[in-house]
């Protein structure tokens, strides 16, 4: 073990702490960014021409929101949002400020997602829930999230992965991380072995949530 | 007003304008219309007449732009959203594709209504087992839609529809995506829901059959307006508009018959004794007998080429095209004779003398 991957070894510690904090940023972002991409993408379909509470106004403004956070480069983000950052955590660099950037980075993408996921759910099914006297909050929670929730996991598990390429972005910042580790110090230092197991921990972690999200949008299934 | 509490379902002088290409076109036009409470009232027409559009504003899925619509005596369009909701739920609907949830079993979509009324769990499925029964599927309970067929899946939905007690069903070309077997079975479950519970239907199709065999009253529609409307024997007897005519001529194969004979060679010949007729009538068999007495009456010699009997709301319509042998003045008091007695004749060949 030693001899296949010496500097690993020699900074284990520091090594699994970068685990732990791409772990960390993963997670705490996602839930946030889940929210509120989740709460978007449902404003979009219901305020949608032709939606359950059609609203023009609010779908113009959040579809111009979402689109104008989507076209800004992440390595852009990262440094564009750093005053919100400061103003939020009280400092713009290490693991914590990184999460302002990456919330920020993923919940558009995330709530484009939420919104075709929605959109699939069938036009005839939300208007018979319409004609049985369904209020707008009903319709939400009974047809559209029960309707769309295995395609609601499948695109979770999608912004999830993505999610995890963004951390290793957010490196540049000091974020700390795998992708901080493996550029840093395995690509500075030309010590190969630090980022080819960075990277392999990172294979990991994706297949991981692939194969736990196809699970459960398997078992969520059962029609 | 006592006339009031008869109707279930008034619509005044409704229009609907939709956008499109920028110009405005009128899927509803100026359309009034009542329905009585026990009615099973149907609308025919072809694509694109606007019967979908004037349904759902029953219920105001689609808010007209102009006129006022009134179910059981209240006016929908001054209630708030809540109140809305309330009165949607004694309005039924069902669709052409039944419109279920792919996530809930059979039950679960029965129930579904359910969950926003203050019923405990056992409530709920008592009621929907009740209603699962009613449309004779609830060996079914916990099939998931996608496991039924199109007439089951239609079942399934009336279950659904009827869970809020509804005080009228709206049926949106219900029975459209269904073989004609399987349509006579849902047509039949409507009629006894009609029978049994009293329920009010109010029925779109563009299939005549659906018409003839279970609704009361009928309106047709084309282009966004009620054109021709009464009694489905009394219109699909005496039909005033081509269209209705269309419709009706076409389902009874009258109208192939028509082109058919007339354009048969060996009929433009006929003698000045002979006369092709189209005689229609209504009811009973002794107008039948009426038909045949033509020959013994009047010692005229009937050729028929074609027949039919139809049941229209249950009495039996008749139509029958005939060529007329006699004496040119007893064919034309025999002819006059018929249409006292009721039967409407109608000359095909030259020499005619219309009606
Ligand atoms: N939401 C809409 N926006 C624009 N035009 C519409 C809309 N809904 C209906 N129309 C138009 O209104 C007219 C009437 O449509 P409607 O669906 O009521 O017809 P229909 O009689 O139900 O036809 P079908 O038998 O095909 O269901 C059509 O010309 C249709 O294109
Ligand atoms: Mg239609």
């Amino acid at each position: 073990m030693a001899a296949l991957i010496p500097n690993v070894i020699a900074m284990k510690e520091q090594f699994i702490s970068a685990i732990f904090e791409t772990i960390y940023m993963t997670l705490f972002s996602a839930v946030i960014a889940g929210v509120l991409g989740l709460a978007v993408g449902i404003l979009l379909v219901v305020t949608q021409p032709g939606g359950i509470l059609e609203d023009r106004v609010s779908y113009s403004i959040l579809d111009k929101i979402v689109n104008l956070l989507r076209s800004i480069p992440f390595i852009i983000l990262l440094a564009v949002i750093s005053p919100l950052t400061n103003f939020l955590v009280g400092t713009t660099v290490g693991t914590t400020a990184s999460l302002v950037p990456l919330i920020f980075g993923i919940f558009p993408f995330y709530a484009r997602q939420i919104q075709n996921a929605l959109l699939d759910v069938d036009r005839g099914v939300v208007e018979a829930a319409e004609s049985m006297g369904s209020s707008p909050a009903e319709i939400i929670w009974r047809i559209y999230l029960r309707e769309g929730l295995s395609d609601i996991i499948r695109v979770s598990i999608v912004t999830i992965i993505s999610l995890i390429g963004l951390t290793t972005m957010a490196g540049a910042i000091g974020s700390g991380g795998l992708g901080d580790v493996a550029i840093s110090i395995g690509y500075a230092r030309f010590e190969n072995d630090i980022t080819i197991t960075a990277t392999i921990v990172i294979l990991i972690m994706v297949f991981i949530v692939q194969t736990f999200g196809d699970w459960l949008a398997r078992r969520v299934e059962r029609y | 007003m006592s006339e009031d509490s008869k109707q279930l379902i008034s619509l005044r002088n409704i229009s609907v304008d939709f956008k499109r290409d920028g110009k405005d076109i009128a899927a509803v036009d100026d359309v009034s219309l009542d329905v009585n409470k026990g009615d099973i009232y149907g609308i025919i027409g072809y694509s694109g007449a606007g019967k979908s559009t004037l349904v759902r504003v029953m219920n105001l899925l689609q808010r007209p732009s102009k006129g006022t619509v009134t179910i059981d005596n209240q006016e929908l369009q001054g209630l708030n959203p809540q109140e809305l909701r309330n009165a949607r739920k004694s309005i039924g609907m069902i669709f052409q594709h039944f419109n279920l949830m792919k996530t809930r079993t059979v039950q679960g979509n029965v129930e579904y209504p359910l969950l926003s009324q203050k019923l405990s769990k056992n409530e709920r499925e008592g009621k929907s087992l009740e209603l699962l029964k009613l449309v004779g599927l609830e060996e079914y309970a916990t099939s998931y839609p996608s496991q039924l067929s199109g007439g089951q899946k239609q079942r399934v939905a009336i279950a659904r529809a009827l869970a809020n007690n509804p005080k009228v069903l709206i049926s949106d070309e219900a029975t459209s995506a269904l073989d004609p077997k399987t349509t006579t079975s849902i047509l039949e479950l409507l009629k006894k829901l009609n029978v049994e519970l009293g329920l009010t239907i109010v029925l779109i199709t563009h299939e005549m059959q659906v018409i003839k065999g279970i609704c009361h009253n009928v309106a047709v529609m084309e282009e966004g307006q009620i054109i021709e409307r009464g009694k489905v024997a009394e219109v699909f007897t005496n039909p005033q508009e081509t269209l209705t005519n269309d419709f009706v001529e076409t389902s009874t194969n009258v109208k192939s018959a028509i082109e058919r004979i007339t354009a048969d060679p060996s009929l433009s010949t006929l003698g000045d004794n002979q006369r092709l007729i189209y005689l229609n009538f209504i009811g009973n068999a002794s107008k039948e007998g009426l038909i045949s007495e033509l020959s013994q009456k009047y010692q005229l010699n009937v050729n028929i080429l074609f027949a039919n009997i139809d049941q229209v709301d249950g009495e039996n319509v008749g139509y029958t095209i005939a060529i007329i042998t006699g004496e040119e003045a007893s064919i034309e008091r025999a002819i006059s004779d018929l249409q006292t007695a009721g039967v409407r004749t109608r000359l095909l060949q030259a020499k005619q003398k219309g009606e």
